[in-house]
């Protein structure tokens, strides 16, 4: 097993071309009571093959940006400020929020695709996995030949391990939630897009199965170097499969860096927080309510910096200012007035075989 | 590479070779189960109705062998005959062997003869006027159902706009009225008061000097005739179909497949159609069972309204004239075509649902 | 208002019996607030009190009057007068009231029966819950008006508790199928299964746990079994296979369609009369019951 942090699935230095840009990013649900603003104000971009980790607990936003980034937000949520710009293989720039209709239904999962949480339910339970398969590229290439999607399929099926042959005539029931999950993988890739979102992909399964996506997302990588934004509220997994990780508070990242600086130096006492939660394997999230306090409430949020109320280095400066992202070194910045303080107090964190 | 978990799921994993193993499959089949039960279903009916004809105190053929003696002065041999061949029952007979004869000729297409139209079997009674019903019928239900999803996945999609609160009440009205109610109002309203309908012309199952031919001239005017009992059939059920399908299209909105398929950039013809709709619409099919028997029951009541010549205006007279060979028939004939529709009906759920098709105990 | 029972609703107490004493308050209120659902509420009760004590008012009007036959509605005669020159309002005002009695009859026992069943078949589940969901099946698929035909033709009905039976007797499935349902995603629930590892006994969670947070969901399906029975009973009136003796909008139907009412101009509000009224009958309760649906179900009250 690898150590934390020592090495990544994909290896190597991130190429330097972006495909991925999202800036001062504001999503908005409208609400009985008012608006309720889930991100408040995020940047990150994305380089080629590279994964970017977006952890929180939930309430932190990392779900509704991931929704935000393919335009998949219920009617009541919008973006209210921001942009998301997409870099093409061929140096074309994507205003992603600007996309009309058509153009938005062939930006999803051509160029970028999406791995939901719910395993179970991510299938329709009325088509065959081949159906859903064919209806995903046919919808993208009208004259694609049925051989060649499925020979293509065949080819995924077989590098997320799965069995082609019986898999493909399989309605979703048939399956088992990892292999479901599989095949939710397995779709994604179909299109050979540039970017994958999985938003917690691992989190409906049981800790056996868990190893299993997360050794097929590696491997994958390695074969494809897709680039991938990983969201988790688990930050083992993270460890496993980011270059970079972002944790997310209350709609804003707080910290942001190299994935071994967030591990052996994190600079803001959430990110220290949910280290020495020492979050098992199992991903269970009342491991990380050692944490004090309460997830925060989005409908009414302290002022000043927002995770004051459940900080050990709070001072009364902190109610006062909610500090933006600042550099702490080598890329690493984090969102707090007290990054000299702010220490880990376990060496390392221990990860479970 | 880690070894990975291939868990077999528990359908696939009952697949032995045995014999018992291979039953137990086939009892399980979702085909098989539906057609047991409804072959148990009519032999329950017929059962029951061989009970009330025959064991009940005062049934109809004590009855008749007893007027046929009191006011004729026939003898009971001769009277016992007379019912033997009306009910398709002997009373002379133990009652096994009669029951065994009952469904014997049953079987035959045999189901005895009317009292009031002296000598008249039964089933050509029914042969005459069965298909109007099943037509009238049929298609309203095949309408309103269709009509019903339609406009209940409109409305889901625009919903809280003044098209869904329009619909949604209209149908929400319409559903409350009874349909031999709305019948009447129909004939009284729109026939009487307003003369818009020429409810006279309308009558009988087609006009006369049309004969029964496979044309379009002849569907048209059989459709005429049928037009006003369709729109109280049709009327009545189309409510509740699109006010079930609207909530289970929102229901089927929220799943996350639903997402899915738009995060894959499937088309949205595709996704309302295979998506969305195809998994709402399985819902209605557990409504389907009683709207059948529902709307054919309502023929009973609303045929003669429209005094549309089908299977329900005869049975109505059979009753009024207590004339319980014709009645005993129709009820058989009118529960035995309910079942076989639903049977379809379950059939067709079947193929649209994966889920229930094998060995699943859950309904 | 809305939040308060969704609160409630996922609240998971081992006493439920607080939680729908509590609710009923709460059920006033968000009645209220549902215009609708209000309105049939309203209606409905005016029916109720017009039908039992409308008679104390309204005279009885038995005798012809020859010279005022099919009179439209005037200061005299507010509905016009029927085939014997009678007063139709006097005939509404004192229809209603069987016609709700053997309602409430038929309901209460289609009801009994769809909850003691169902929960029994549920909850012991086996061949027990086998033979009680195949039976219900069985009668489900037998359409209802023209075996109730059969039936009456044979055994005659003469008191409304024999009419309230016959209904019941036929009525029952759809709601025990409906109550089963119920019953079963209960027992999944948590409070339920922590009664279950206490061993608190089947008859104490039956009772104690699972039913008192049905209260609600019985209501409803009470208020479905009620239109199920006043449409069967007015439909063995019409048909003529009810004993078509006293005031009963039934009856009233059945006089004037056999008189062909239907197709006199004049005739058009002795017939109409009868059938507005248990029309907007109808309508109020499955308007009252939609909305109760509504407060009672979270998922589609988010649509508001």
């Amino acid at each position: 097993m690898k150590q934390a942090g020592t090495s990544n699935g994909a290896g190597g230095k991130p190429e330097d071309k972006l495909v991925f840009a999202a800036k001062d990013l504001v999503v908005e649900y409208r609400t009985r009571r008012g608006p309720v603003q889930a991100v408040r104000g995020v940047t990150f971009d994305v380089h080629r093959g590279e994964a970017i980790a977006l952890i929180g607990e939930s309430g932190s936003g990392k779900s509704t940006l991931g929704l935000a980034l393919l335009r998949l937000l219920t009617k009541s949520g919008v973006v209210r400020e921001g942009s998301v710009v997409y870099y093409g293989r061929d140096g074309f720039e994507v205003d992603v929020l600007a996309l009309g209709k058509e153009e938005l239904r062939h930006f999803r999962w051509q160029e970028c695709a999406m791995v939901f949480q719910s395993a179970l339910n991510a299938l329709n339970p009325v088509l065959r996995v081949w159906d859903q398969l064919y209806d995903t590229v046919r919808a993208h290439r009208p004259g694609a030949h049925r051989s060649d999607v499925r020979a293509q399929a065949v080819k995924l099926l077989q590098l997320v391990q799965l069995d082609p042959e019986r898999v493909l005539l399989a309605y979703p029931h048939e399956l088992s939630g990892g292999m479901r999950q599989r095949v939710s993988i397995a779709m994604s890739l179909l299109l050979d897009p540039q970017l994958i979102i999985l938003d917690e992909p691992t989190t409906a399964l049981d800790i056996l199965t868990q190893r299993t996506i997360i050794d097929v997302l590696l491997n994958l990588r390695r074969e494809l170097g897709f680039a991938m934004i990983f969201i988790s509220h688990d930050l083992t997994i993270a460890a496993e499969l980011a270059d970079r990780v972002a944790t997310m508070y209350a709609g804003r990242i707080v910290e942001f860096g190299d994935v071994r600086d967030i591990f052996y130096n994190p600079k803001h006492p959430y990110t220290v927080g949910l280290l020495e939660a020492v979050p098992p394997i199992s991903g269970d999230l009342v491991a990380l309510k050692s944490i004090p306090g309460n997830p925060p409430n989005l409908l009414a949020l302290p002022d000043g910096c927002k995770f004051h109320p459940r900080c050990p280095y709070a001072t009364a400066a902190c109610s006062q200012e909610d500090p933006p992202l600042r550099p702490v070194g080598n890329g690493h910045s984090a969102a707090c007035i007290h990054t000299d303080q702010v220490q880990l107090h376990r060496e390392t964190v221990e990860v479970a075989p | 590479m880690a070894t990975t978990s291939v868990t077999l799921s528990p359908a696939r994993a009952v697949r032995q070779f045995s014999p018992v193993a291979l039953l137990k499959r086939i009892a399980s089949n979702y085909i098989v189960r539906r057609v047991f039960k409804a072959a148990f279903t009519i032999f329950f009916v017929i059962t029951l109705t061989f009970f009330l004809i025959r064991l009940l105190p005062g049934n109809p053929v004590e009855v008749y062998i007893n007027t046929q003696m009191g006011q004729y002065g026939i003898p009971y041999q001769d009277a016992a005959a007379q019912a033997a061949a009306l009910f398709s029952i002997d009373p002379n007979e133990p009652l096994y062997h009669q029951y065994y004869g009952y469904l014997s000729k049953l079987v035959r297409g045999n189901l005895g003869k009317s009292l009031i139209s002296v000598g008249t079997p039964v089933s050509n009674i029914i042969l005459q006027y069965l298909p109007w019903t099943l037509f009238s019928v049929g298609l309203s239900l095949l309408i309103s159902f269709t009509l019903g999803i339609v406009l209940g996945m409109i409305i889901a999609y625009r919903r809280e706009t003044p098209l869904d609160h329009a619909l949604s009440t209209i149908g929400s009205l319409l559903h409350s009225i009874p349909n031999y109610l709305l019948a009447i109002i129909i004939v009284v309203f729109f026939g009487v008061r307003l003369g818009w309908l020429p409810i006279t012309r309308m009558r009988g199952s087609f006009s006369p000097g049309v004969t029964p031919a496979i044309s379009l001239h002849f569907f048209g005017d059989a459709l005429y005739h049928a037009a006003l009992p369709m729109a109280a059939y049709v009327l009545t059920t189309i409510g509740s179909w699109m006010l079930i399908m609207k909530s289970s299209t929102l229901a089927a909105l929220d799943e996350d497949y639903v997402t899915v398929a738009r995060a894959r950039g499937l088309k949205d013809s595709r996704i309302i159609t295979a998506y969305v709709g195809r998994n709402a619409v399985l819902p209605l099919f557990t409504q389907l069972a009683v709207a059948i028997g529902f709307v054919a029951g309502g023929s009973l009541l609303v045929e003669p309204i429209f005094q549309y010549q089908g299977i329900g205006l005869v049975l109505r007279n059979a009753v009024n004239q207590r004339d319980y060979p014709v009645m005993q028939g129709i009820f058989l004939v009118l529960t035995f075509s309910v079942i076989v529709a639903n049977l379809a009906a379950d059939l067709l759920y079947g193929r649209l649902d994966p889920r229930i098709r094998v060995g699943n105990t859950k309904e | 208002m809305a939040q308060l029972v969704t609160a409630q609703s996922e609240v998971a107490g081992p006493n439920m019996l607080r939680r729908v004493g509590g609710g009923s308050v709460n059920f006033l209120r968000l009645m209220f607030h549902n215009k609708a659902g209000f309105i049939g509420f309203v209606v409905l009760v005016f029916i109720v009190l017009v039908a039992f004590l409308g008679p104390l008012f309204v005279p009885e009007d038995r005798n012809a009057h020859v010279n005022q036959i099919y009179q439209q509605p005037s200061a005299a005669h507010w509905l016009g007068t029927d085939y014997a020159g009678r007063d139709v309002l006097a005939q509404i005002v004192r229809g209603g009231r069987s016609i709700l009695v053997v309602g409430l009859l038929a309901a209460g026992l289609t009801t009994i029966i769809a909850v003691v069943f169902g929960a029994l078949s549920a909850y012991t589940g086996g061949w027990i819950d086998s033979i009680i969901t195949g039976l219900a099946d069985i009668v489900l698929t037998i359409p209802q008006l023209p075996l109730l035909a059969v039936l009456a033709a044979f055994i005659s009905f003469k008191s409304a508790w024999q009419l309230a039976f016959i209904i019941a007797a036929l009525g029952w499935p759809t709601l025990l199928r409906a109550i089963r349902a119920q019953v079963l995603s209960l027992r999944e629930r948590e409070y339920v299964e922590a009664a279950q590892a206490l061993d608190l006994g089947t008859t104490h969670i039956l009772f104690r746990e699972i039913l008192p947070n049905m209260l609600s969901y019985i209501a409803i399906n009470f208020t479905i079994g009620m239109t199920g029975a006043i449409y069967a009973q007015i439909g063995l009136y019409f048909l003529g296979l009810a004993p078509l003796a006293g005031d009963n909008w039934g009856i009233m139907i059945n006089i004037a369609y056999t008189r062909g009412a239907m197709f006199f101009k004049n005739s058009f509000w002795y017939i109409m009369a009868p059938v507005l009224a248990i029309s907007i009958l109808q309508l109020a309760i499955i308007t009252m019951t939609r909305s109760l649906e509504d407060i009672f179900n979270p998922r589609l009250r988010q649509g508001e």
